[in-house]
């Protein structure tokens, strides 16, 4: 007899910003336990999945008490006697059954909430896994169809600009990536000798205070200019002695600071009397990024346009798309018919991978599945909320996606996900593979 | 071997009629499960393995994490990395010599469990706490002989890994297990010491002293704490944007803000304005972490020692800082200084405490040393303990300290590393030994929440059963 799911229960806890998040814990009839705990952004995209939270004063209007109580409610005694085996019928049966809400971009989560439904998806599939007795990651290889698993580049995140930090940086977050590792061990060994190499830097040109660190772990220096960012982590990666094998990766997320009005992308958005001076077209922004990646080793880009400006983000991908990775977050949020459209207009070539944009895994899947058919990259991503559950760690070594963003070799809910991934590459022993150089494609499509 | 005798010798046939008749006695809806679970719980845990490996603390420096398999299940402990570097020679390295320093202890605490420790602990039973710390200790004396470096954290992450291994075994929560071992039933949870603004050694303002911190004494429950706590750490963040611009949003190494403050009113008047924001005037109060070891040179204590252009006018004396001390008590709802004067100043420590205006917690002054407790408790050198179970080496040892401050009615303070990992351990160290307090950093970052979010699972398992410390917090379960 196969175990079958006894119960689900949801509480309040903490993510690493101190805002409230659903976690979900799941019993089976053999004694199987599993817990999951979401994420939640701060710059999140307009077409996400809704997240569900309380409002009114309690935690500053960011309690979960609602999307617990669906959890608890609505969620858990619907799927008493299920086989968490199942991923796929049970996160269909919550999604379209239980929810059901739908707008023009696919299912939105809108009645239960992402949050609730995701932490419910995340903890079941662990306890499939529990219950087939097979680490995580193979069980997520075993849903997606993919046969060969393969550790991530990890883009560490180690300067923060845009909405996660107070400087007057635009630009959101500056990677670096060690994509000349001859593994993930040693990948993490370069990442955290530059980040600490950057660390000196940054102390001796802006002093102690540039020192301390923004959501994700990243410094914030309060630099003028992006390029100087770029600077910095020249500088850094040639300290450490790692020129050539670490590059680097930019997080735009330029609809932070798109006018729709004017169709302008200021550069000085963070500036409080901004006489818009700044101001640029899409156009002139696209050249911005082109001169950047002439002059410093930029791999990938990542949200260099607003989330509804698919034209320029086409023109972009065109010009420099075989150079650099172009990666659509807020463009995409991880939703299959977006990624349908941005694959058939040529808009990016690489896709995001965040879990809670989505709000399942059996919608992750997909989403990765596609890309992986059009011959795009994948970063599974982190949000700049998290807790210490590892999940998105062994789902980038599940879909074999080649990437991984989950901060700074810095703060604890960070480092949790790289440490996973240091035990996965250790249980697999001599059949572990680090996608290195062929980070964007590193396994055949499945 | 025959079938007879290996089913004699094992006594198979009986107990597996035992299990098929408990099965039929509970009506159990999947009896196979249930014979399978029956049968599991009369097999003795033993300890088959001990294996480490380097990982990462929170501020990505290298640490040790022990997986302790039994013939059942993997347990699995890690703990702070950089604590292992206190003494002088690891002062007087620069940061880069530091973390190599930090990667070969690593490294060979690596090696030195995955070898001797684990070949002393085979075979041993996971419940036996005591007898395993012995095991351990007795190694760290042998290390310490053959001077192979420090190695405390590591020998504690195996510690904490036996003790998971041994409630799993009893089938009871850590904190029970640990309530357990301590010898009395019940438990408490704590009253968190939330850190909301870092200054001291690490932080790139002017603020002296190390930490400042709130405590929702007034809380109904522990739920109830850290909604205090959190509420009023994002309304400090906006008191400190509208004030210092967001430059001073980022967190330090325990998530605290530093905004660009040199005195110490300054800081406790930006905390003070956030609990009114919040609305909790009145049931949240003040501590601090002066950590004043790092700014004292010879007798005087330097409050501007991160200034580059110093006044002059704030070299104190030790009884100067008693004046101090006195005058912010009476200002503010400030009922914690930890860590007030250099771990040597016995004497003027003695005087604050005498005082009798606050708790006097000692940090550097104890080391959680039993030696340094005993004689502290005599001279009346300080009113609480801050337990920082690395400092001490093992689980059994930590709780020993615990019970010689509580025999002498002092609070006791379980208290986090810098270079915390995600382990969530000091958690229900502080319920299972009912210390009363738990300072965990902010309600930020990962390795600081991890603490937090384990007492909110806490509270919820214990239900009405749970007590918050509350009012009691300096007093809990002192015999």
């Amino acid at each position: 007899m196969a175990a079958t799911i006894q119960s689900v229960k949801a509480r309040q806890i903490f993510d690493s910003r101190g805002n409230p998040t659903v976690e979900v814990d799941v019993f089976c009839s053999d004694g199987t336990f599993a817990r999951a705990a979401v994420p939640s952004g701060a710059s999140t995209g307009v077409y996400e999945a809704l997240e569900l939270r309380d409002g009114g004063s309690d935690y500053l209007g960011k309690g979960v008490s609602k999307a617990v109580n669906n959890v608890n409610s609505v969620i858990g005694p619907a799927l008493i006697g299920k086989d968490p085996t199942a991923q796929t019928e049970i996160d269909n049966f919550m999604v379209q059954q239980l929810d059901g809400t739908k707008n023009e971009w696919g299912w939105c989560k809108q009645k239960l909430g992402a949050n609730a439904i995701l932490a419910v998806s995340l903890a079941v599939c662990k306890a499939g896994a529990s219950i087939k007795r097979i680490p995580l990651y193979q069980h997520i290889a075993n849903l997606a169809g993919n046969k060969q698993l393969v550790l991530p580049v990890p883009a560490f995140n180690v300067i923060n600009g845009g909405s996660h930090a107070g400087n007057k940086l635009a630009m959101q977050e500056f990677m670096i990536l060690p994509t000349g590792a001859a593994s993930f061990k040693e990948a993490m060994k370069m990442g955290v000798e530059v980040y600490h190499h950057l660390k000196s830097v940054i102390k001796k040109k802006y002093g102690q205070d540039a020192t301390n660190v923004g959501d994700e772990g990243g410094f914030a220096p309060n630099i003028q200019e992006n390029k100087e960012g770029l600077e910095l982590l020249k500088t850094a990666i040639e300290k450490a002695g790692y020129t050539g094998k670490v590059v680097i990766g930019m997080d735009v997320a330029a609809s932070e600071f798109y006018s729709d009005k004017d169709q302008t992308y200021d550069l000085n958005f963070k500036e409080e009397n901004n006489d818009g001076s700044q101001k640029i077209s899409g156009d002139s922004l696209k050249n911005v990024y082109k001169s950047f990646v002439s002059e410093y080793p930029i791999v990938s880009i990542e949200d260099p346009f607003d989330q509804d400006d698919w034209v320029h983000y086409a023109k972009m991908t065109e010009e420099i798309g075989e150079q650099v990775q172009i990666v659509g977050d807020d463009l995409l949020v991880t939703n299959p018919t977006r990624v349908a459209k941005a694959i058939k207009e040529k808009s990016c070539n690489a896709l995001l991978l965040k879990v809670n944009q989505i709000g399942s895994v059996t919608e992750s899947i997909e989403a990765v599945k596609m890309s992986k058919r059009a011959g795009w990259g994948v970063m599974t991503s982190h949000r700049s909320g998290e807790t210490e559950d590892t999940f998105i760690a062994d789902l980038a070594v599940g879909l074999s996606t080649g990437q991984i963003k989950t901060g700074a070799p810095c703060r604890s809910e960070r480092l949790a996900k790289y440490n996973q991934l240091l035990r996965i590459e250790e249980e697999l022993g001599a059949i572990a593979v680090y996608a290195g150089a062929k980070f964007r494609a590193p396994v055949e499509p499945y | 071997m025959s079938v007879q005798e290996y089913l004699e010798k094992h006594l198979l046939s009986r107990k597996i009629e035992e299990a098929v008749n408990a099965a039929v006695r509970a009506k159990a809806p999947d009896p196979v499960l249930f014979i399978a679970g029956h049968m599991r719980r009369a097999a003795p845990a033993v300890i088959t393995r001990v294996r480490a490996r380097q990982i990462l603390d929170g501020h990505g420096a290298p640490a040790v994490e022990v997986e302790l398999h039994t013939n059942k299940a993997i347990h699995r402990a890690s703990a702070a990395g950089s604590g292992a570097l206190e003494g002088a020679a690891a002062d007087a390295a620069g940061a880069a010599e530091r973390r190599k320093i930090l990667a070969k202890v690593v490294a060979d605490s690596v090696r030195m469990i995955n070898d001797k420790v684990s070949e002393a602990l085979v075979g041993m039973d996971p419940q036996e706490q005591s007898q395993i710390d012995q095991a351990i200790m007795d190694l760290n004396k042998a290390r310490h002989k053959a001077e192979l470096g420090v190695g405390a954290n590591a020998m504690l992450a195996v510690s904490i890994a036996a003790c998971k291994a041994g409630a799993a075994e009893k089938e009871v929560p850590l904190y029970k297990h640990i309530a357990n071992l301590v010898g009395k039933s019940a438990t408490t949870l704590p009253v968190p010491a939330i850190t909301v603004i870092n200054g001291g050694k690490h932080a790139g303002n002017g603020l002296p002293i190390q930490e400042i911190m709130i405590l929702p004494i007034g809380a109904k429950n522990f739920e109830e704490a850290m909604q205090m706590g959190s509420e009023t750490y994002h309304h400090l963040k906006d008191v400190i944007l509208e004030k210092y611009g967001s430059d001073s949003c980022n967190i330090g190494d325990h998530g605290g803000f530093a905004p660009n403050i040199s005195s110490i009113s300054e800081g406790l008047d930006l905390v003070i304005a956030a609990i009114e924001r919040a609305g909790y005037n009145g049931r949240i109060k003040l501590a601090i972490d002066v950590a004043a070891t790092d700014f004292c040179t010879g007798k005087k204590y330097d409050l501007e020692f991160k200034s580059t252009k110093k006044s002059g006018q704030n070299f104190k004396t030790a009884d100067d800082m008693i004046e101090i001390y006195s005058q912010l008590c009476s200002e503010y709802p400030l009922v914690s200084i930890e860590q007030p004067f250099d771990k040597d100043d016995w004497e003027h420590s003695k005087k604050l405490t005498t005082l009798e205006l606050c708790q006097v917690a000692g940090d550097d002054l104890l080391m959680s040393d039993p030696e340094r407790i005993k004689r502290a408790v005599n001279e009346y050198t300080c009113n609480a303990l801050v337990l920082k179970a690395n400092q001490v080496g093992t689980v059994t040892e930590a709780i020993e300290v615990v019970k010689q401050a509580k025999d002498a009615h002092w609070g006791v303070m379980v208290s986090h590393r810098s270079g915390d990992t995600e382990d969530s351990f000091i958690a229900d160290l502080a319920v299972g030994a009912s210390a009363g307090q738990i300072k965990a950093g902010a309600p930020c970052r990962g390795e600081c929440l991890t603490n937090y979010n384990q007492l909110l699972r806490i509270e919820g398992e214990l239900g009405s059963e749970g007590v918050y410390a509350g009012e009691n917090w300096r007093t809990v379960n002192t015999s």
